[in-house]
């Protein structure tokens, strides 16, 4: 049974590669036979040859550093105020009358229109794409911990008061917890978000990261370059989640139910 | 433990809850008292207040009207002295088995925590299981690491509110083996609430039986017949059978009376 | 117990509003003071006037209307193609095995990311900016019409071909009506991201109309006043067009009596 599924996705994954595998031919090939200039659109080896350069002239990992230090440092503070802000108006309804209309209105502006106020305040340099960034990562954070704290069980409210829990440790112990694969969402959401945000903010103005690489291309028509940037953030995003993804299995593995189940 | 710790007492408790603005009287001038080391079982139809009366046992529930007295002491809220198992087991499920047996053991070191939790583990039978998480364990088996986690605290009374109400007829026979079991090891108070009249003749000394709207005592049967009880006993039986008539299911009436 | 519940109606109320009045007492005092931030900061009144200057203007009107276009646009063609593609690979499992990590290798690109390219290879046209904003509806779309579809449940195909549904029939009788709560919640969140992007599309790409184009400007003449007006407006008309797909939504799954849950 076993081989045969391991057959099985073997099949899958090949029929998966189809498709790239016919754009990335189509592409070489009209370059190839010059159905379109090589300005416009370049081979496919060209922007791998690009990638390589790049990173032998150490440019890729300077800028890939530099969108990830901005990445972190607006993540953290977004995503933390985020998860603290969640956690008590799920638990005060005081604060959630006050803050929850005040978020859910703030919300409905598109992030990128406060872009253009942020640089009038706070000019164009590190702190404003900080600033930016955090935007992006408040907003799925706060309120998924917010549903997850708010949708812990009344049984476990009452559990915890049975055994006379404290504050801190009914917090570490049961809502939080309980409100993990929530907030794991809420995670995964924002650091994608922080993500996107990082790169927009680049592309707006900035003198390294991986968003500049790509303006920067594109001012002097290097259309390999532009593609090199848009690589490098699929690539970097993908990874972001595929590592998130790992930790939240670690994480919640009490959800798993195991094959051999006892009867 | 002291021998006569672990008495409660209900004396002239009523209470109702208030719905769409008119009250609704669960329990009516309860008085019963729960001896120090007894096995008491609460019966009744639902809605009769038994599982009310026992979350104000718990100290769940604050707003009534009378006394309720643990060791001589009003209720005031719930405390360790005090156990409960709930009928859904209320395991929480990102805990092991053994992080959720030592829930209520903060306050011990790290190896008073695994002495008490292994001692447990044991009493009910699960040595192995510890780093187990809940979804990997039957019904049974989730119930008596909740009994053990309510062991755990060394409690003076447990309290149990339909145990073994989501198990399977034979689980539940064989955990009512075990119930006895673990009552006649820890010699502490125990409170059952059950709707089913086997049950809490095979584990009571006492039958409390409640009756709806409003929820009061009908009538407390003892049941002295010596352990461990055959259910095929003609004591047995007749214990049964005089429980029944209290709810007008007893044989000499006609069916039709039952509904 | 009438008075009660108008009682705390008004204190609901009164918590939602204090602290944005807090904040906007505190703005306008600021601006009323000696700061330096005057310099910068206009007075919520100031604000307040821009706004209705704007609109007693044609001109706004007329961004706002080629803003809505665009995004009605780029929505439509992105949640048509989203739910064709979507029934497609829910449908089929060999639909989905050739497309599916194709499609999600590029859904790993955040949509911004895409702007330096399509300028380079289509310039600055409209087609660009309706391109990215239908991407940006396609993606939810595609996903949670690929969800609905594969969550039928299996008793629902059973119960199907026991009464003989085959084809199209057992599309549009089982299969996109079961799926269909999924498939609103793609729209729903499709919509958003649409109008989250046309500021993206409205700021990076440049044209002489739109809200978000109104709002670059307003930053280029150090028009704060003019900034703030053209976020509230985006806001607002954001909030309405979301309440008012919401209500369809809601009135095409009574009318179809779909359970959400």
């Amino acid at each position: 049974m076993k081989i045969v599924l391991h057959r099985l996705q073997l099949k899958d994954k090949l029929l998966g590669v189809i498709v790239p595998i016919l754009v990335l031919g189509a592409w070489q090939y009209s370059v190839s036979q010059k159905l379109c200039s090589e300005l416009i659109l370049i081979p496919p080896l060209t922007l791998l040859k690009t990638l390589v350069e790049l990173a032998q002239s150490g440019d890729l990992t300077l800028n890939i550093l530099a969108s990830l230090k901005r990445v972190l440092i607006g993540f953290l503070l977004g995503g933390t105020s985020g998860f603290v802000i969640g956690i008590f108006m799920a638990l005060s309804p005081l604060l959630n009358r006050i803050f929850g209309p005040l978020i859910k209105a703030l919300q409905q502006v598109p992030e990128f229109a406060w872009m253009p106020l942020i640089i009038m305040f706070l000019g164009i340099d590190e702190f404003a794409k900080f600033f930016f960034v955090a935007i992006g990562a408040f907003y799925p954070m706060v309120f998924n911990t917010y549903q997850g704290v708010s949708g812990v069980p009344e049984k476990y409210h009452e559990l915890a008061r049975v055994f006379e829990f404290k504050r801190f440790r009914y917090l570490t112990k049961v809502i939080i917890p309980c409100a993990l694969p929530s907030i794991i969402t809420g995670i995964r959401l924002s650091l994608g978000l922080s993500w996107m945000f990082v790169v927009g903010a680049e592309l707006f103005g900035s003198d390294s990261g991986v968003g500049y690489l790509m303006t920067w291309g594109r001012s002097v028509f290097q259309i390999d370059l532009v593609m090199a940037g848009l690589v490098l953030v699929g690539v970097i995003g993908f990874v972001m989640n595929v590592i998130l993804e790992i930790g939240e299995k670690q994480f919640l593995l009490w959800r798993e139910p195991v094959n051999g189940r006892h009867a | 433990m002291s021998n006569n710790k672990g008495t409660l007492e209900i004396r002239n408790l009523s209470k109702s809850f208030i719905v769409d603005n008119s009250s609704l009287q669960i329990l009516n001038n309860i008085n019963i008292t729960f001896k120090s080391g007894s096995f008491v079982s609460i019966v009744g139809s639902s809605g009769c207040g038994k599982t009310t009366l026992l979350r104000i046992m718990l100290g769940l529930e604050n707003h009534y009207d009378g006394e309720a007295l643990m060791d001589g002491k009003q209720i005031v809220g719930p405390g360790t002295n005090r156990g409960i198992v709930f009928q859904d087991h209320r395991l929480l499920p990102w805990l092991t088995v053994g992080e959720n047996i030592a829930f209520g053991l903060d306050k011990l070191k790290k190896k008073e925590k695994k002495l008490l939790v292994d001692e447990h583990l044991q009493l009910v039978g699960l040595n192995g299981f510890e780093s187990a998480y809940p979804s990997q364990l039957s019904g049974g088996m989730a119930q008596r690491v909740a009994i053990a986690r309510a062991l755990a605290n060394k409690p003076e009374i447990l309290l149990l509110d339909e145990p073994l109400g989501a198990l399977d007829a034979l689980t539940r026979m064989y955990m009512q083996k075990e119930l006895e079991r673990l009552w006649l090891l820890e010699k502490i108070t125990m409170i059952m609430v059950t709707h089913d009249v086997e049950e809490a003749i095979y584990l009571s000394d006492k039958v409390v039986i409640m009756s709806s709207r409003p929820g009061i005592i009908k009538k407390i049967i003892d049941v002295s017949s010596s352990r461990p009880r055959d259910r095929a006993s003609s004591e047995f039986m007749q214990i049964k059978a005089e429980i029944l008539e209290e709810f007008h299911l007893g044989t000499e009436y006609p069916f039709a009376y039952a509904i | 117990m009438k008075m009660f519940d108008s009682y705390k109606k008004t204190k609901k109320i009164l918590g939602a509003i204090a602290l944005p009045i807090a904040l906007i007492t505190l703005w306008q005092l600021i601006t009323l003071g000696e700061f330096s931030a005057t310099r910068f900061l206009p007075s919520p009144y100031k604000v307040l006037q821009t706004f209705v200057t704007l609109f007693s203007k044609p001109d706004y009107v007329h961004h706002i209307a080629v803003s809505l276009q665009r995004v009605m646009a780029g929505f439509l063609i992105g949640s048509v193609t989203g739910i064709a593609f979507g029934l497609l690979m829910g449908l089929s499992k060999t639909v989905e095995k050739i497309f599916a990590p194709f499609f999600h290798a590029i859904r790993q690109v955040p949509m911004i990311g895409w702007i330096p390219l399509i300028i380079m290879l289509f310039g600055m046209n409209e087609l660009p900016r309706v391109l990215i904003i239908s991407v940006a509806a396609f993606y939810p779309i595609t996903l949670n019409t690929f969800a609905g579809v594969r969550n039928v449940p299996n008793e629902y195909f059973e119960l199907a071909s026991v009464n003989g549904y085959k084809g199209l029939k057992l599309i549009g009788k089982i299969i996109i009506p079961a799926s269909l709560p999924s498939i609103n919640t793609g729209i729903t969140t499709g919509l958003a991201m649409s109008w989250s992007i046309l500021m993206v599309a409205e700021i990076f790409i440049q044209t002489a109309f739109g809200v978000g184009t109104q709002i670059q400007r307003g930053r280029d003449r150090f028009d704060i006043a003019l900034v703030i007006a053209g976020i509230i407006t985006v806001g607002v008309l954001g909030y309405s067009m979301t309440l008012l797909v919401q209500k369809i939504v809601k009135a095409v799954e009574r009318g179809r009596a779909v359970s959400t849950d």
